[in-house]
């Protein structure tokens, strides 16, 4: 790392648990000189090697493909590696993703949203495999421009961080995983809408939406869920409505 | 500091093998100006509710004859009705701008063979279409026609 640019002391109030210890979590203050280049990564990075190493705290790729650094800072969900600290005053709160219940300090329990993203089985479902001499399923353009951007979802949950009914509503399926769904509803290989449209139609609705649009705005990737999530409730209906005049296999 | 999501919000139906936090959301977490926004709008609904009976009581006036109409007439001018009025107004143009920029994305991508306009086109022609209605009603409640 070069040492262009002049240190800036920051404080850094981050949330602290130790599940063997803590009945609830509480905040530890950390002065770290930070470089001007640095993100909101680099100085928690810093704080683990150079103050406190028992700060937990996930992160891998550091250019926002991952999705695992996604925390709270100053309360808006964010990719930590992409949130640069210049954006920031001298005191900055860091918190793990809100609606998740936590493992310990930064760390979140994932099992939840991986049970969410199962339900729309995100995967391409075909009613009968083609042969593999009858060579591969070709794709235009336009049909993959109709799925395209639901593809670029990183997983970094931070939709469901943002989210005010998964605050309220535990069984909603939640924007990343719908978005999911809709992108494989939409893939022009696939035959699992129905499927897919029960579930969507089930316990964890995608009726329960009521369009705040909170996930869209703090998306980093520009997906866009709210979008897939209010045409996949008029895929649901359409569905729901045409089953009762095609019937269809299971 | 923080306040409790729902206990129970993204919590796996097998249990973690280590003892949890509870989720929770920032303190301000409703109070931000882009939740506020949304908390509005869903909140103009109780106003649209109270619209809903005063048509109910306009309805009423106009079946009781002209004494009733002039009294309701005479109520409306009055601060209190004027005031709602003007929230109401409010609450339409607020709904509307923020329904209009909303509604092109939530649009499948493709009704049968058919595909819809471009977002921005979606967008523009739900104002052409606000605007010429907003005329028509202007025109056939001032009596200008028919």
């Amino acid at each position: 790392m070069s040492d262009a640019g002049e240190l800036q002391k920051k404080t850094f109030v981050v949330t602290r648990f130790d599940p063997d210890v803590d009945e609830v979590p509480k905040t530890q203050t950390y002065e770290v000189p930070c470089r001007p280049d640095w993100k909101v990564l680099d100085a928690l990075n810093f704080i683990k090697d150079e103050i406190d190493p028992t700060l937990s705290h996930r992160w891998s790729c550091r250019m926002a493909v991952c999705g695992s650094c996604g925390m709270n800072v100053n309360g808006e969900p964010k990719l930590t590696c992409k949130t640069a600290l210049s954006d920031y005053g001298d005191v900055v709160e860091v918190a793990p993703l809100s609606n998740f219940p936590v493992i310990r300090d930064l760390v979140i329990e994932m099992d939840g949203f991986m049970e969410k993203f199962r339900d729309v089985k995100p995967w391409i479902i075909r009613a009968k495999e083609k042969a593999a001499e009858e060579g591969t399923y070709r794709q235009s353009p336009e049909e993959l421009s109709a799925y395209k951007q639901y593809s670029m979802c990183i997983n970094c949950m931070l939709c469901y961080a943002a989210c005010p009914v998964v605050a309220s509503e535990p069984h909603f399926l939640g924007p990343a995983a719908i978005a999911l769904g809709h992108r494989y509803n939409m893939d022009s290989r696939d035959e699992g809408a129905p499927e897919r449209n029960r579930v969507f139609r089930g316990e964890g609705s995608v009726f329960y939406c009521s369009y705040a649009n909170e996930c869209s705005e703090v998306c980093p990737k520009n997906v866009d869920p709210a979008a897939a999530i209010n045409q996949a409730k008029l895929n649901a209906v359409v569905d729901w409505a045409t089953s009762f005049v095609v019937r269809r296999k299971r | 500091m923080a306040r409790p999501s729902h206990p129970q919000a993204m919590t796996p139906h097998r249990p973690a093998p280590t003892r949890t936090a509870p989720p929770t959301v920032p303190d301000d977490f409703y109070t931000k100006p882009r939740m506020l926004t949304y908390l509005l709008f869903d909140a103009t609904g109780i106003v649209y509710l109270l619209v809903g009976f005063v048509a109910l009581r306009v309805a009423r006036a106009l079946d009781s004859g002209p004494e009733a109409w002039a009294d309701l007439m005479s109520d409306f001018a009055q601060p209190l009705y004027v005031g709602f009025h003007l929230l109401a107004l409010v609450s339409v143009l607020f709904v509307g701008v923020r329904f209009f920029r909303l509604f092109p994305k939530a649009q499948p991508a493709r009704l049968g063979p058919a595909k819809p306009p471009p977002r921005p086109v979606l967008h523009a022609m739900l104002y052409v279409v606000w605007i010429v209605v907003t005329i028509a009603l202007l025109v056939v409640l001032g009596g200008v026609w028919p």
